[in-house]
C-alpha cells in the first residue's frame, strides 16, 4: 500500500508544490514569496476520496482518488484531477471556480476555532505561520464524468493556512509553482522506473491530449509488471488529469529477452484496462485492442498514432536498469528528472 | 519471511553450540562452571567417523562424517556435571556415560593460537553409547571409549573441534546461492590452483528440529556436505543462463534462466542425498537466488509464490 500513500501524497504535494511562491536571489538567501493555500475533505463518493485544494490563490484543483487491494498482497489505484482558476479571493477566504460542464464552487470559509500559528520551517525566517480551520460555506456541485460520482455539498472540514514573505537560507525554500495549468494536471508517477530490467512506454499526443502507459518489471521482484496510466488535456478554461496505476499480476509484461532482435513484447494489464497491445521492434509498431475504462472514459491505448518503446536489460551488464531509458518523444508530459538523459 | 525465520533459527542454532563457555554460565545463572568440552571419538559402521561433545552449556553435539558429508544431531545433556553425560537422541540413541581420567593431562600447541594452549584431560567414558542413523546409514554401540575434557582458553582455539579452512571469499569469481526454509544451497567458481580437487565448491546444508516432547529435550539435526568440482559442472558463459550439475552427493540439475516476466527462475531437478534420507530438491519454481560475477554484480531474485 505504499503506493496508495504515494499517490495521495502526489495530489498534495501536486497541492503543496504549486502553492510555493517565487524566489527571489538575494546574495546567500532565498526570497519565499507570501502564500495562502487551502483545503477542503469532501469526504467519500462511489469510492472516491474527494478533495477541493487550493495550493495557492490562483489555483483550484477537484481531486478524486480511489485506491484497492488486490489479491496476492497487490493493488490499483486511478484518480483524477481536475484544475482551473480561482475567481475569488483566497486571503479573504473565498473560493470561485467553474468546471466547465462538470461543475461549479463558490464557497467561503466559516472559521472555528483559534486561529493556529506556527513558526516558519527550519532554514527560513520573517513571521509566523497561520492556519484557519472551520467549515466552507455556499455552494459545491460537481459531477463526474459519465457520472462515475457525484458531490453536491460542501460537508468536510477544511482550512486556509498563510505564510508571510520568508527569508530563507539558500536551497531551503519553496520551490517556485508551475504557471501553466497543465502542469497541475500531470502529478508525478506513482512507480520510479529505476531499477527497472523490463521497461515499455506508449504514448501519444493529438488535439492537446496526452496519453502515455507504462509497464515495467523492477530487478528482483516477483512475477509481474507495475503499470501506470496518465491522461492530460485541456478542457474549456480548465485541465484535467486522470490516472491509473497497478502493481500487475504475472502475465502482465512478457518481453523478449536482452540481445534478442528484434525486440517484442506484450503489455495485458487487469480492470481498469482491457485487452492487450503488442510492441514489435521489427514493424515499430504498438497494436492490438489495449484499452482503459476511466473516469466515465473508454480510451483505446494503442495504434498508430501512439509511439512506443522498449527497454530490456541484462543487470549484470546495465546495473542502472531501464532508467537511462529515454522513451518519449519531446512532447511528454513527464517532469524532468535529474540524470535522465541518453547514454 | 518464512526464509528470514529459518535462518534465524539456523544461527540461533549454531551460535549455541559455539557460545563462549562463560556466556552460557551467566545465561544460566548457575555460578561460573568451568569452560569443559567432553569429546569421544567413535568409529560408526560403512567407514563412517562419530565425534560426540558435550559443550560447557551441555549441549550434546553427536557428529557423523564421511567424505566431505557431515551430519549433526543435537541435543541437551540433563547432567550440570562435566564428568558425566546423560543425554537421549528420541528415536536415534543414547549417550549415558561417566569419563574416568586416565594419563596426564597435556597442553597441546595449535596453529594459529599461540599463546592459547588448551588444557586436556585424556580419559575413558564407561557406560552406554547407542546411536542407529536414519535407515541404519551407520551405528555404534559401545560401553566404554577412549574420551578427553578440554578447557580451551577460547572457543576458536579447540584441540578437538576440526576447523577445515575455507577458500577466502576474495578468491571467487562467480557464485551462486538459494535458499528455503530448511536448506542453504552455496555453488563458489575460484580461478584455478585456488582450491584442491578442482574449480568449484559445492556447499549445502540444512537444518530440521524436533520440538520439546513430554520431557524430553529439542533434537536438532544439521546435515552439511561440502565437495569440489571441476569447472564445467558449473556453466555461466552467458549472462543470463547457469547451469549446475554438482558431482555426488548431489543429484540432478539446476538452471537460472529469465524468463518473458524478467524473473530469474531458478528450476531443474537439482537435489542432494544425504545418507539414511530421501533426496532435498534445491532447486525449483519460486525459489529466491542470488547469482554473482565478481566482476561485474549480481542478479538478485527474491522467493515468491508458486
Amino acid at each position: 500500500m505504499v503506493a496508495v500513500g504515494l499517490v495521495v501524497a502526489a495530489v498534495l504535494v501536486l497541492a503543496a508544490g504549486a502553492g510555493q511562491a517565487e524566489l527571489r536571489r538575494a546574495g546567500r538567501f532565498d526570497v519565499q514569496r507570501a502564500l495562502t493555500a487551502g483545503y477542503l475533505s469532501l469526504g467519500k463518493e462511489k469510492g472516491y476520496q474527494l478533495a477541493l485544494s487550493m495550493p495557492n490563490a490562483q489555483v483550484v484543483i477537484f481531486s478524486a482518488v480511489r485506491t484497492e487491494r488486490l489479491q496476492d498482497e497487490r493493488f490499483s489505484g486511478r484518480y483524477s484531477v481536475y484544475v482551473t482558476r480561482n475567481r475569488g479571493s483566497l486571503e479573504r477566504g473565498v473560493v470561485r471556480a467553474r468546471f466547465g460542464s462538470l461543475g461549479r464552487v463558490s464557497l467561503r470559509l466559516r472559521p472555528s476555532g483559534p486561529t493556529r500559528r506556527s513558526d516558519p520551517r527550519s532554514g527560513c525566517e520573517g513571521g509566523l505561520l497561520t492556519a484557519r480551520r472551520g467549515r466552507f460555506v455556499g455552494h459545491l456541485s460537481f459531477r463526474g464524468e459519465g457520472n462515475y460520482f457525484h458531490v453536491a455539498s460542501p460537508k468536510g472540514n477544511g482550512y486556509i493556512a498563510h505564510s508571510p514573505r520568508l527569508r530563507c537560507e539558500q536551497g531551503k525554500a519553496e520551490e517556485r509553482p508551475p504557471r501553466s495549468l497543465r502542469a497541475y494536471a500531470a502529478p508525478n508517477f506513482v512507480f520510479s522506473d529505476e531499477q527497472s530490467i523490463a521497461l515499455l512506454y506508449a504514448s501519444t499526443h493529438s488535439h492537446g491530449r496526452y496519453v502515455g502507459i507504462s509497464a515495467m518489471h523492477r530487478e528482483e521482484s516477483r512475477p509481474g509488471a507495475d503499470v501506470q496510466l496518465k491522461i492530460v488535456e485541456p478542457r474549456r478554461g480548465m485541465v484535467t488529469g486522470h490516472g491509473a496505476f497497478l502493481d500487475g499480476p504475472p502475465g502482465t509484461l512478457l518481453t523478449s529477452r536482452p540481445g534478442a532482435h528484434p525486440a517484442t513484447a506484450t503489455l495485458a494489464p487487469p480492470a481498469p484496462f482491457y485487452g492487450e497491445a503488442a510492441y514489435s521492434e521489427e514493424a515499430d509498431a504498438w497494436t492490438g485492442n489495449l484499452g482503459v475504462k476511466i473516469a466515465g472514459l473508454s480510451l483505446p491505448l494503442s495504434g498508430p498514432d501512439f509511439h512506443a518503446r522498449l527497454c530490456v536489460v541484462n543487470p549484470l551488464r546495465d546495473k542502472d536498469g531501464c532508467d537511462f531509458f529515454k522513451t518519449e518523444p519531446a512532447f511528454i508530459e513527464r517532469p524532468a528528472r535529474p540524470g535522465w538523459m541518453l547514454r | 519471511m518464512r526464509m528470514r525465520q529459518a535462518a534465524a533459527a539456523v544461527l540461533a542454532l549454531v551460535a549455541l553450540a559455539c557460545i563462549p563457555a562463560s556466556a552460557g554460565a551467566v545465561a544460566e545463572g548457575s555460578g561460573s562452571p568451568p569452560m569443559q568440552w567432553l569429546d569421544i571419538d567413535l568409529a560408526g559402521s560403512n567407514g563412517y567417523s562419530i565425534h560426540v561433545s558435550v559443550n560447557p552449556r551441555r549441549h550434546l553435539i553427536l557428529q557423523v562424517s564421511k567424505e566431505g558429508v557431515e551430519l549433526e544431531y543435537m541435543t541437551r545433556d540433563v547432567l550440570p556435571d562435566a564428568d558425566r553425560v546423560k543425554a537421549k537422541l528420541v528415536g536415534f540413541g543414547t549417550v549415558s556415560v561417566r569419563f574416568h581420567r586416565r594419563g596426564a593431562v597435556r597442553h597441546p600447541s595449535l596453529p594459529g593460537c599461540e599463546g592459547k594452549r588448551p588444557t586436556v584431560q585424556p580419559g575413558v567414558v564407561r557406560g552406554t553409547i547407542k546411536f542407529v542413523g536414519e535407515r541404519e546409514y551407520t551405528q555404534v554401540k559401545v560401553r566404554e571409549a577412549e574420551a578427553a575434557i578440554e578447557e580451551p582458553k577460547s572457543w576458536l582455539c579447540r584441540y578437538a573441534a576440526k576447523f577445515e579452512p575455507r577458500p577466502g571469499q576474495s578468491d571467487w569469481i562467480s557464485k551462486f546461492s538459494t535458499e528455503e526454509e530448511g536448506f542453504y544451497f552455496l555453488a563458489r567458481k575460484y580461478r584455478p590452483g585456488v582450491i584442491e580437487g578442482g574449480e568449484v565448491i559445492y556447499l549445502a546444508e540444512t537444518g530440521e528440529t524436533f520440538k520439546r516432547t513430554a520431557g524430553r529435550p529439542p533434537l536438532t539435526i544439521f546435515r552439511d556436505v561440502s565437495v569440489p568440482a571441476s569447472a564445467s559442472t558449473f556453466r555461466d558463459a552467458h549472462p543470463e543462463r547457469l547451469t549446475l550439475s554438482p558431482p555426488p552427493p548431489f543429484i540432478g540439475t539446476g538452471t537460472l534462466t529469465r524468463t518473458a516476466e524478467s524473473v530469474f527462475a531458478w528450476g531443474g531437478d537439482l537435489a542432494v542425498q544425504f545418507p539414511g534420507i530421501d533426496p532435498i530438491p534445491l532447486a525449483g519454481p519460486g525459489l529466491g537466488s542470488d547469482y554473482c560475477l565478481r566482476e561485474t554484480g549480481c542478479i538478485r531474485q527474491v522467493e515468491y509464490q508458486r
